[in-house]
């Protein structure tokens, strides 16, 4: 039986902006831009307790907190902070796979620390990172990556919980369907309508059913409501690109909605890659029209793209290639690849001459 | 206007000329032939306004004139006939274009001569002369290592340099690189100029190897003439790297094998590699150089052993086998040499002996090994 932990930053960039300027400490803060087109990356807990989420336009969320306050994100602070915990949690193990700069999954099954017991280990961890950062983080302790991620979210903030293997299968039957991580909200919405709600209704569904009705992803879902999942921690995770996309109620006809609907995406995709530190040379638009017609454009670059303004123009320039007058638009997405860590720890890297 | 031809001869010099045709073209007269006639010759024209192939043939004509042809059916009619006599009548209010075959008539909608772009002509340029032998060689040599990066527009074409009696041609997409050069040319010129990859493509094809080529060139177009065959292209305007700044000229490590072995051994291991990197690792002793790769991904794995002359500092270091593979596969000397330095500097390979007008000269970066 494996020990793994899962750590997660509380309200990560809010939180190191509300450390550092006292004057932010206990008001609803959002970190991401305040104009019109802005998005916001992170949101304190003051603030999500008005609905304010990360990834959500600064405009909505402004609205549902009139007092909120935008500051501007400062990645080379959150970079610091993230180099500080992953130092922390090498101190206990090298199978450490970071998610993005304040997530990470560890296997301390075998640690540095010649400890038992994971609990005590997440909880010293918990401790220093208080201690060195200011900061908080929840934890999550089970035997797998998918109980120990679903774990940490349970106490949060600064919390942690346990789910122990003979506690595992009871604790899932109760999880209703949308707190499964890997479930999204529209596959949550489909299983609701289906009458399943919980992990025991699922459950009861067939192998060959799930499968059936939701894919391949059925297969995943089979196996994590039976508290399956032998994925390993994998501290050379290669992810392939990083994309955002939204599917509108109302069909887009106006070049001017798509364009600031794209202009949105890109601020997500940019967050993202910011907070994965992961920056890629291929930019693909998709587009898919209200007949379901799907179309995607890609346009590759020397080298990767790097700042939110030339994402924005690359995108733009894709989305009026390719946008017909008469273009119904029902789906619109972002996505970057060619990533620059992609390569790393899979294998070698291919070098260049210098020119 | 009227006139007669034989089909077979027809077809032929289109099949020529079609090759610039572009494949989604912008306007609807750039799927067309222009047919020229003066004095009972058949001038043919096509472009995509980057690249232009004309040709021509005998034919007998009424009158001369001009008209533009729809390029796609009148190639599908021509192959569908048996070889035969046949004669185009063109009515030159409408365009309207009428074909007589022994079977029968086909009409056609044509558009006006006047209409079809005009293609690029040589004026008071410099030219040289080299033989088609050596040109195709050269492209074929070459063009496989240009690259797609449409952001490094210079690197998507062949740099070709002419310095009085030798021609270079210089082809690499950051990774790999190769270096041709003839040395027995007829000019009194020194220039250099890029070509686009298209361009080349259609020469290999086109270019009789018995045949002169005639190569001329002003600031923005290349004209290649052989026989009665006339390619313009569009040169890349942009600036060529300073390819001899990397190549190395102290790679004290000098590995020889044969060709044939070491690219087949690649090709057998290659198949064991990450299908995303085609990293394989060659492990060089005195006497014996060991080829693997393997794919954690699904736990595949292979090594091969081969016999080999080496000359210096044991060595382990990563290359993607593809490269490898097309690198070996433009050389034609049974043994080939590799010089190399560190596993991350770049490796030389050489043919073992060639040509004495000719040089070949090939570089590739190597793969960085993680552990």
């Amino acid at each position: 039986m494996r020990k793994i932990i899962h750590i997660d930053m509380d309200a990560f960039y809010a939180s190191v902006e509300q450390r550092d300027n006292p004057e932010l400490q206990g008001q609803p803060v959002a970190v991401g831009g305040s104009s019109k087109r802005g998005v916001v990356a992170s949101a304190s807990y003051e603030a999500r307790r008005f609905g304010v989420r990360s990834a959500m336009p600064s405009v909505t969320a402004q609205r549902l907190c009139p007092q909120i306050i935008f500051v501007k994100s400062r990645f080379e602070v959150y970079r610091e902070v993230s180099n500080q915990i992953r130092d922390i949690f090498f101190s206990y193990t090298d199978l450490v796979e970071p998610l993005s700069l304040d997530e990470a999954y560890l296997d301390v099954t075998e640690n540095k620390k010649n400890l038992k017991s994971a609990i005590l280990i997440a909880r010293q961890i918990r401790k220093e990172i208080e201690d060195q950062t200011q900061l908080t983080a929840s934890a999550g302790v089970s035997f797998n990556k998918f109980l120990a991620k679903v774990a940490s979210d349970i106490n949060k903030p600064n919390g942690m919980k346990v789910i122990l293997p003979e506690e595992a299968e009871a604790f899932l039957e109760e999880l209703p369907v949308e707190k499964f991580h890997g479930i999204g909200k529209v596959t949550a919405g489909k299983m609701k309508r289906m009458g399943l709600h919980k992990g025991k209704d699922l459950k009861k569904m067939s192998e060959l059913e799930l499968v059936r009705r939701f894919g391949k992803a059925g297969l995943h879902y089979y196996k994590i409501v039976r508290a399956q999942d032998e994925r390993p921690v994998n501290p050379n995770r290669i992810r392939k690109s990083i994309g955002a996309e939204r599917t509108y109620s109302k069909d887009l006809t106006r070049l001017e909605d798509m364009k600031e609907k794209v202009e949105y995406l890109c601020e997500v995709v940019y967050n993202y890659m910011e907070k994965k530190d992961n920056f890629g040379r291929t930019l693909t638009l998709k587009i898919k029209n209200s007949d379901f017609k799907v179309i995607t454009r890609s346009r590759t670059f020397g080298g990767e793209i790097r700042r939110l303004a030339d994402l924005e123009q690359a995108a733009l320039q894709l989305l009026e290639e390719n946008i017909q007058p008469d273009h119904r638009i029902r789906l619109l997405g972002i996505a970057v690849s060619n990533l620059s860590k992609e390569q790393i720890g899979g294998g070698g890297i291919q070098l260049e001459f210098d020119f | 206007m009227k006139f007669s031809v034989s089909s077979a001869d027809l077809l032929k010099q289109l099949q020529i000329a079609a090759g610039s045709i572009a494949q989604n073209t912008v306007l609807p007269i750039l799927e067309d032939f222009l047919f020229t006639i003066s004095n009972n010759k058949l001038q043919i024209a096509a472009t995509d306004l980057e690249t232009s192939i004309t040709t021509e043939l005998d034919v007998k004509a009424d009158s001369n004139g001009a008209i533009a042809v729809p390029a796609k059916i009148l190639l599908e009619t021509l192959k569908a006939l048996p070889q035969q006599p046949i004669t185009f009548n063109i009515d030159e209010t409408n365009f309207g274009i009428e074909i007589t075959s022994s079977y029968g008539k086909y009409r056609l909608a044509g558009e006006s001569g006047k209409d079809f772009p005009k293609i690029p002509e040589p004026d008071a340029v410099d030219t040289v002369g080299l033989p088609g032998k050596v040109l195709t060689q050269g492209i074929n040599k070459t063009l496989f290592a240009t690259s797609t990066d449409e952001l490094r527009t210079a690197m998507t074409g062949v740099y070709f340099q002419v310095d009085f009696d030798k021609l270079t041609m210089v082809a690499t997409d950051a990774h790999k690189l190769v270096k041709y050069t003839y040395s027995n040319l007829s000019s009194d010129v020194a220039t250099s100029f890029i070509v686009p990859k298209k361009a080349l493509n259609l020469l290999k094809g086109a270019v009789p190897e018995a045949e002169d080529v005639k190569l001329a060139f002003n600031k923005a177009n290349a004209f290649f003439t052989f026989g009665n065959t006339h390619l313009v292209c569009r040169l890349i305007d942009a600036k060529y790297p300073d390819y001899n700044a990397v190549i190395p000229v102290d790679n004290p490590n000098l590995l020889s094998l044969p060709r044939v072995d070491f690219q087949n051994s690649l090709k057998r291991i290659a198949i064991y590699a990450n299908k995303t990197t085609n990293q394989v690792v060659l492990n060089i002793n005195d006497g014996s150089l060991t080829v693997s790769a393997q794919d954690l991904d699904f736990s595949n794995e292979a090594t091969e052993q081969l016999a080999c002359t080496y000359e210096g500092e044991p060595l382990v270091i990563g290359f993607n086998a593809k490269f490898l593979i097309e690198m070996l596969g433009v050389i034609t000397s049974d043994e080939v040499k590799m010089e190399l330095s560190t596993p991350t500097r770049a490796g030389i390979l050489l043919p073992n002996e060639e040509p004495d007008e000719e040089r070949i000269l090939m570089l590739v970066m190597p793969v960085m090994l993680s552990n």
